[in-house]
């Protein structure tokens, strides 16, 4: 077994364990306050792993749904570790350990990395570019996402009053969380934009490819509906947290299937 | 050395008695001075609040300065049957350390308690009325009643509506200091829960009650405004949190107008607080989606699990007590 894949389990094992002492920690009615600290080792093993399996790919190892489902557990992390300091959004490891361990999982399924990755020749600026950011963009989205779960779970609690429990005690105001919500979705749609300009440049050898820019582009309309329907019209926290989180499952799918 | 405590609590004197022996929080240092002259003792602190009253002596001989001292104070209770209760040695530093907890507290497990045995003691020290035994005594019970707070949930959740109140809005909103307020209705209880808001730094309050001048008078009182009674609806969009408790025989705000203004508040977050009985705000309002709507039901209930909570915890507390006196003690 490569180190690379060495570095990918010691990465998933540590966000499940992030993940697991979280909820152990809320079930007490506390919060953990190690979840950053496991989370930064999960970050440090991923930047093993990018390293190793770049090296051997001679680019950004962007080149199979593996290699893509561990680019954005990376990028999910990153974010985590940006935005969650920064916004002091209580428990919001809680909620990215285990998409960090799903995303992973689904790499380390027997035959999805293949061990002896091919070594990409012909490499562009534009192509390398579109790739990174639009993986990126995934990460800042995805934890969007992380956040209207977060919401949604809260605005839930509020509604039907069961308010006992360390998870509500722990979690976020609701303004707050619909903030980070907005914001989070600002950055991924910034990244995102970069990421389709970049795919347009590209050079394009088969039709696959402009598919998979229009699929894109498709998804990132649907962003910026969603964000253009908060700004001008208004829109509830529900729907808005609802739709965060299912234009990124759908936007899933453009890695997944185009 | 002996330990000493003379005191008197909310549960063995009347307000009329307690406030006989009330001290101000500029007189807690000459208050010890005193102390010291009437129980003929070379340490002393007073510790007052409003539902209290202690005296914290080291004695030579624990039974002759409470003598001295209960004769000199025989004259304020005068009428009234006896007050007193009395700690001696290792029960009058549980005793302290309950009282520092917030265990002996009307409010159970409230935190104020401590700042203000705190500043009794700061004051006693700072008027040169503290020596070695009250000074060990002290530092211990300070660091007891941390380790009680942190290590037990003795103080959380709220215990009454106007807490649970604030509680829930800061779930919502954070800080409150971009939230405004409206009150309908300028009862005593959305008053007391307005003015939790406030104090929780609440941007503003708009109040509004039939009878104008009412609203005046307690717009006023909270440095808000007041709105006709026919206005509130217009009101309506500009307000993150609604108190409601007109005293109306029928509802106030429908769901239709409620809808109304959905648009012209972007679809932000409402809570609404209705703690009037019949209610004023017809509970369909709740299905709205960004509306979170508590009726006093709700509200209670909330601050009788709180309540239940922190019970459950008073045995976790005295075994942390115990074993902290144990250690100052050996």
């Amino acid at each position: 077994m490569g180190v690379d894949r060495w570095f990918l389990i010691a990465s998933t094992l540590l966000a499940a364990v992030a993940g697991v002492r979280g909820v152990l920690a809320l079930r007490h009615g506390n919060k953990s306050h190690w979840t950053v600290w496991w989370m930064i080792g999960v970050f440090l093993c991923q930047m093993g792993y990018l390293a190793v399996r770049g090296e051997m790919r001679g680019a950004c190892p962007l080149r199979s749904i593996a290699e893509i489902s561990v680019y954005l557990a990376w990028s999910l992390t990153l974010f985590y570790l940006l935005v969650g300091p920064v916004y002091r959004i209580s428990l919001l490891g809680v909620f990215t350990a285990p998409v960090v361990v799903i995303f992973q999982g689904l790499a380390l399924l027997p035959g999805k990395l293949d061990p002896s990755p091919e070594r990409i020749i012909n490499t562009t600026v534009w192509g390398e570019t579109h790739s990174a950011m639009s993986v990126l963009a995934y990460g800042a989205l995805a934890l969007a996402a992380v956040a209207g779960v977060m919401f949604l779970v809260l605005d839930r609690q509020l509604k039907e009053q069961h308010l006992k429990g360390g998870l509500f005690r722990n979690l976020p105001p609701v303004r707050e969380l619909l903030v980070s919500l907005e914001r989070l979705l600002w950055l991924g749609m910034v990244l995102l934009t970069v990421g389709i300009v970049a795919g347009i440049l590209m050079p394009h050898e088969t039709d696959g490819g402009w598919k998979h820019v229009f699929v894109a582009a498709g998804v990132w309309g649907g962003y910026v509906a969603l964000m253009v329907v908060k700004r001008v019209r208004g829109i509830t926290g529900r729907k808005f947290a609802l739709g965060a989180v299912a234009l990124f499952v759908f936007s899933l799918g453009v890695f997944a299937f185009v | 050395m002996e330990l000493v405590c003379l005191g008197l609590n909310h549960k063995t004197a009347p307000v009329e008695v307690r406030e006989r022996f009330a001290v101000g929080n500029t007189k807690l240092g000459e208050a010890s001075q005193n102390l010291l002259e009437m129980a003929g003792v070379p340490e002393g602190v007073v510790i007052s609040t409003c539902n209290r009253t202690e005296f914290y002596l080291a004695a030579e001989s624990a039974p002759a300065a409470l003598g001295k001292l209960e004769h000199c104070l025989a004259e304020k209770v005068h009428g009234h049957e006896e007050p007193f209760y009395r700690y001696e040695k290792a029960d009058a530093a549980r005793h302290l350390c309950k009282v520092v907890s917030g265990l002996d507290s009307m409010l159970l497990g409230e935190t104020e308690i401590f700042g203000q045995v705190k500043q009794a003691y700061h004051a006693a020290h700072a008027a040169g009325t503290t020596g070695p035994v009250l000074n060990r005594l002290f530092q211990k019970v300070f660091s007891v009643g941390k380790k009680v707070r942190t290590q037990t949930s003795i103080q959380e959740g709220s215990t009454s509506i106007g807490n649970v109140a604030v509680e829930l809005a800061e779930k919502i909103f954070g800080h409150l200091k971009d939230s405004e307020v409206m009150v309908l209705g300028a009862g005593e209880m959305s008053r007391l829960t307005a003015q939790a808001l406030v104090s929780r730094g609440a941007k503003s309050v708009i109040v509004t009650n039939r009878t104008h001048d009412r609203a005046v008078e307690l717009a006023a009182e909270m440095n808000g405004r007041a709105v006709r009674f026919d206005d509130w609806l217009g009101v309506l969009k500009d307000v993150d949190v609604v108190i409601s408790s007109t005293g109306a025989p029928h509802t106030i705000i429908h769901k239709e107008e409620v809808e109304s203004v959905r648009r012209a508040r972007k679809y932000r977050p409402l809570f609404l607080i209705d703690i009037a009985v019949p209610r004023d705000i017809d509970h369909r309002v709740g299905e709205i989606e960004e509306v979170y709507l508590y009726d006093i039901d709700a509200l209670e209930q909330l601050a009788g699990q709180a309540k239940s909570r922190r019970l459950q915890q008073i045995i976790e507390c005295e075994k942390i007590i115990e074993a902290e006196l144990g250690k100052l003690v050996t």
